[in-house]
């Protein structure tokens, strides 16, 4: 028992070790972080699916587009086009719809259309597409007119 | 005076034992229910390289809705070209953002095509086995996602992503990358690239269900993946990859 004292040190000293372990890891480990469905894979903080999942989308879909602009929105469901979502064109929903209300973005440039008309290798034959605007006109057995854009022709919401 | 002392110490002993089993308790509940709830459902993407125009929509539009910063890309688009003679040369400028230029006559093309790539949300992902901190997991609806909160920024899951799927977002320093529009998608919406596409290249989908399209697709078609050998499971498919994919 004469060295008693020795031993009750250390088991002190290590047990206030232990304690202030656990005491700052309570600390620095964030709330819910731990294991979830898996230790391999679901090893994460809680809350962070919640915050992911909680943030605003930009993109709203053509359905949401309907709402004011109903003339637009049936022209197009019965068109070619109707592939094409209002927002590939038009810029997002909320480019439209936040605090400063941006006019919707109306591209009739003939770039707009031939980014994804022009001829370019590696297309599907399938998909419709055209060399020049110049070339595709004379193609029609048409006059170009300089500064003419595709939708002098083609209804953009439901082309022919 | 030494009674005192004894006794003292033997209080102190167990108030610090009583505190720390109290301390490792509240540890180690919220796993505990946390555990209990499990996963909840699949999802798969399929993209349809017969299908892609390399219009660039899907690129511009994934920056807009998750604010990607410029010259980084968590979805891009990539078109090989393979010439007559076997060659394969592969360009995707901007990622694909402003569309693709024609390609003059000399590279004698035998056959060319466009291939979007995007993360592969695997199964069983390296980049989240690397993770130091737990900052990349798996969601329980198999998602894999970036806690921006908890990454420090090491670069581990970069480097170990045999897709080069995720880049160091230079405004946050953290690792980032594709999410499937995680937050759409809980919103019952489609992923951003998949809403523009308009020839339907990209789809996206609950496969629980097995009679839903997608999963019929998985079930019924010839499909492919990107490097399968590394064994990640990704679950993007492909219909009609070519061999030269990488």
């Amino acid at each position: 028992m004469k060295h008693a004292g020795h031993v009750i040190r250390l088991a002190v000293v290590l047990i206030v070790l232990g304690v202030a372990f656990f005491a700052v890891r309570s600390v620095m480990v964030p709330e819910g972080f731990g294991t979830h469905h898996s230790y391999t894979y679901g090893y994460f903080r809680a809350a962070s699916e919640q915050e992911q999942a909680s943030l605003a989308p930009v993109y709203r879909g053509s359905d949401k587009c309907r709402g004011c602009h109903e003339a637009q929105h049936a022209n197009w469901s019965q068109g070619k086009h109707v592939s094409v979502a209002c927002e590939t064109c038009h810029d997002s929903w909320q480019a439209h719809n936040n605090n400063t209300k941006e006019k919707v973005v109306k591209d009739s440039s003939i770039h707009a259309c031939m980014l994804c008309h022009a001829t370019l290798t590696g297309r599907p034959e399938t998909f419709p597409q055209i060399d020049t605007i110049e070339r595709h006109v004379a193609a029609k057995g048409k006059e170009y007119q300089p500064g003419t854009t595709c939708i002098a022709c083609h209804q953009p919401h439901n082309p022919i | 005076m030494d009674k005192q002392r004894r006794q003292f110490l033997k209080q102190a002993c167990w108030t610090l034992l009583g505190s720390g089993l109290m301390v490792s308790g509240t540890i180690s509940l919220p796993r505990a229910v946390a555990a209990a709830s499990g996963r909840q459902h699949r999802y798969a993407f399929l993209v349809d390289t017969h299908k892609c125009i390399g219009c660039g929509r899907c690129v511009a539009a994934c920056r807009k809705e998750n604010r990607v910063p410029p010259e980084s890309y968590r979805t891009w688009v990539e078109r090989y070209v393979v010439s007559q003679e076997g060659t394969v040369s592969v360009d995707s400028p901007h990622g694909g953002e402003q569309g693709f230029p024609a390609l003059s006559a000399q590279h004698n093309i035998a056959r060319a095509f466009f291939v979007p790539k995007l993360c592969n949300h695997c199964k069983e992902p390296n980049c989240v086995q690397v993770c130091p901190v737990g900052a990349t997991y798996v969601s329980k609806d198999g998602f894999v996602l970036v806690d921006e909160r908890q990454c420090v920024g090491c670069g581990y899951c970069i480097q170990a992503c045999p897709y080069g799927a995720r880049f160091m977002n230079t405004v946050r320093h953290t690792a980032d990358k594709c999410t499937w529009c995680f937050h759409r998608v809980t919103k019952g919406m489609l992923p951003a690239c998949v809403l523009v596409c308009p020839v339907g290249a990209r789809q996206f989908g609950c496969i629980d269900d097995p009679t839903s399209p997608l999963a019929a697709v998985l079930r019924t078609e010839k499909l492919q993946v990107l490097k399968p050998e590394t064994g990640n499971e990704p679950m993007v498919h492909y219909r009609g990859l070519d061999k030269e994919v990488r």
